[in-house]
């Protein structure tokens, strides 16, 4: 509970059996502020918004930082030297996130929740300043001074830049090196979608996060990091991975998508929804010591990913970055890139990468550009076809959203031992197949490699039944 | 015909290189990643490969010709 008070600040008691760490800060008015003798200091909010508002920081840190307890106070009126403006109290299981949630409340605290001070010198007293906005006059344009005085941005560009939404999926190891540099950039919103917890694993190469995050949701540490690192911009966590349904909303809400996923599900995903609501695309793709980078612009000549690989390819089929390896510096190096295309993309800028794949290996910085186009069968920018509509699904999807499995190999594919809990009609008997799927939306086709089910599905699609194929088929579970 | 050869990713693990120049008798791209799996042992299907040439994308099942430098791109998923 966040609170405004007149009277004098106690603290408040703060019990909890699961807590192993409790923190409280005080924050008290001090006898000196620029140089000068200060005599007492006098608060003032916006009560009911300073609240809702104060909640809301409790509420992150509650979650972010997996708190058992947090409670926050804020005087106003009238304060002597020595008295307490502010009290915050967290209780956690490990005295790491306690300090660490603290630390956050109070910075966010003074950041963003409406409250006024006036300080009283000998001299007489200041003007009310905002305590919310104090850190912030006047310094943004400082801020991008050195990226205003080219020619290529000036103060146009830069209005560009600040009314751009950019999103990025996977606060990863492309994630980790693009954010920070579109923050900087001043790219004014910025969402970041993950749904997965920092892992020691991951550290090597995603130098978003800190040893001390571990376990912790990366969208929400990178999101911190970046308010904190512009206070300027704003930011949008997602804590949740992109899906067939969630993505529509998700991509159709920003100008411009960032790829930094690592694997084929999700990357043809965004880029079947990327191509069919517009939006320019930057992807990149990584493998131990190299990888390729492109920009998908629906208002291009120079196609998507399915005009390269029209099916998806099967997860497991080159390895991922867990399997095959990875050099830290690498994502590192296409991120950048990434950010790079971003604000060319967002400027307006010649020299976008939307008609051409390059690669770059790091052992020997040898480079390709290979030129791209249309492939006249693609199933998104190829000539007379509906774009795909989200066909494919990972297993997960499949098994997470309940969907009936339907395996529609000949029966002489089958195994001695069946492995999927769901039915059995091989192609083979398309009128079995049609009643049975008809009965049964939405559901999810297999076969042996997700090729002859995304056949299928597009042409029950057509015929106006939900219907799904898993990705990669058998041989990706 | 003499032709110049690309690898990369995990095609270039399995290969050992980086590039070379390789004497062929395929007529199609498709053909000549047929006779590299069979010399090199590369386990990924030829579906699942792309294959450029002088900097351009090309369909598998054309002609390759004469100084040709040829690139064959698996796909590529880490990030």
């Amino acid at each position: 509970m966040f609170r405004i008070q007149t009277e004098p600040i106690s603290p408040m008691p703060m019990e909890h059996d699961g807590a192993g760490g409790f923190v409280t800060f005080e924050g008290k008015v001090r006898n000196r502020n620029d140089g000068q003798p200060v005599l007492r200091l006098e608060y003032e909010a916006y009560a009911p918004m300073a609240e809702s508002e104060g909640e809301k920081i409790l509420n992150e840190a509650k979650s972010v930082f997996g708190l058992l307890e947090v409670k926050a106070c804020h005087r106003v009126g009238v304060l002597e030297i020595g008295e307490t403006a502010v009290w915050i109290g967290v209780a956690s299981p490990h005295r790491g996130d306690a300090f660490r949630a603290c630390a956050f409340v109070i910075d966010e605290i003074k950041r963003r929740v409406p409250i006024w001070k006036k300080e009283h010198y000998v001299s007489g007293p200041s003007e009310w300043i905002g305590c919310h906005q104090s850190d912030l006059v006047d310094s943004s344009h400082e801020l991008y001074r050195r990226q205003t005085v080219l020619p290529e941005v000036g103060a146009d560009g830069q209005a560009k830049l600040s009314a751009a939404k950019v999103l990025v999926v996977g606060a990863g190891g492309l994630g980790s090196a693009s954010l920070p540099y579109l923050a900087a950039a001043g790219i004014g919103t910025i969402g970041i979608c993950d749904g997965d917890q920092v892992e020691l694993s991951n550290l090597h190469r995603q130098v978003l996060y800190a040893y001390g995050d571990n376990g912790l949701p990366k969208a929400s540490v990178a999101a911190t990091r970046l308010r904190r690192q512009n206070p300027y911009i704003s930011v949008v966590e997602i804590n949740n991975h992109l899906t067939a349904e969630n993505g529509e909303e998700l991509v159709g809400e920003f100008d411009v998508i960032l790829d930094g996923t690592d694997n084929f599900a999700t990357k043809f995903l965004l880029n079947d929804l990327c191509v069919r609501l517009g939006r320019p695309l930057i992807q990149a793709s990584l493998h131990q010591f190299e990888g390729q980078i492109m920009v998908v612009d629906p208002a291009s000549n120079g196609g998507c990913l399915r005009c390269i690989w029209p099916e998806a390819p099967y997860d497991g089929c080159v390895g991922t970055c867990a399997e095959a390896g990875v050099l830290g510096i690498l994502p590192g190096a296409f991120g950048v890139l990434q950010a790079n295309e971003v604000i060319k993309v967002i400027l307006g800028m010649e020299g976008v990468l939307h008609s051409e794949l390059l690669t770059l290996d790091l052992r020997n910085y040898e480079t390709n550009r290979i030129r791209r186009k249309k492939y006249q069968n693609c199933p998104n920018c190829g000539n007379g076809h509906a774009t795909t509509d989200c066909l494919d699904l990972t297993a997960a999807e499949a098994f997470t959203n309940g969907y009936a499995l339907l395996d529609i190999r000949e029966p002489e594919e089958w195994e001695p031992i069946p492995i999927l809990p769901g039915h059995r009609i091989p192609l083979s008997k398309p009128a079995e197949l049609r009643q049975f799927v008809g009965e049964n939306q939405p559901c999810v086709l297999v076969c042996q490699r997700g090729m002859r089910s995304a056949a299928l599905v597009r042409e029950l699609r057509g015929f106006g039944i939900e219907v799904y194929s898993l990705i990669g088929g058998i041989s990706s579970l | 015909m003499t032709v110049f050869v690309t690898y990369f990713a995990i095609l270039r693990e399995q290969r050992g290189l980086n590039r070379e120049q390789i004497e062929t008798r395929a007529s199609t791209y498709r053909d000549f990643y047929g006779e590299l799996q069979e010399r090199h042992g590369f386990t990924l299907k030829v579906d699942l490969i792309k294959a450029a040439d002088r900097g351009e994308f090309v369909d598998l099942d054309s002609t390759i010709s004469e100084g040709a430098d040829i690139v064959f791109i698996p796909p590529v998923a880490g990030g």
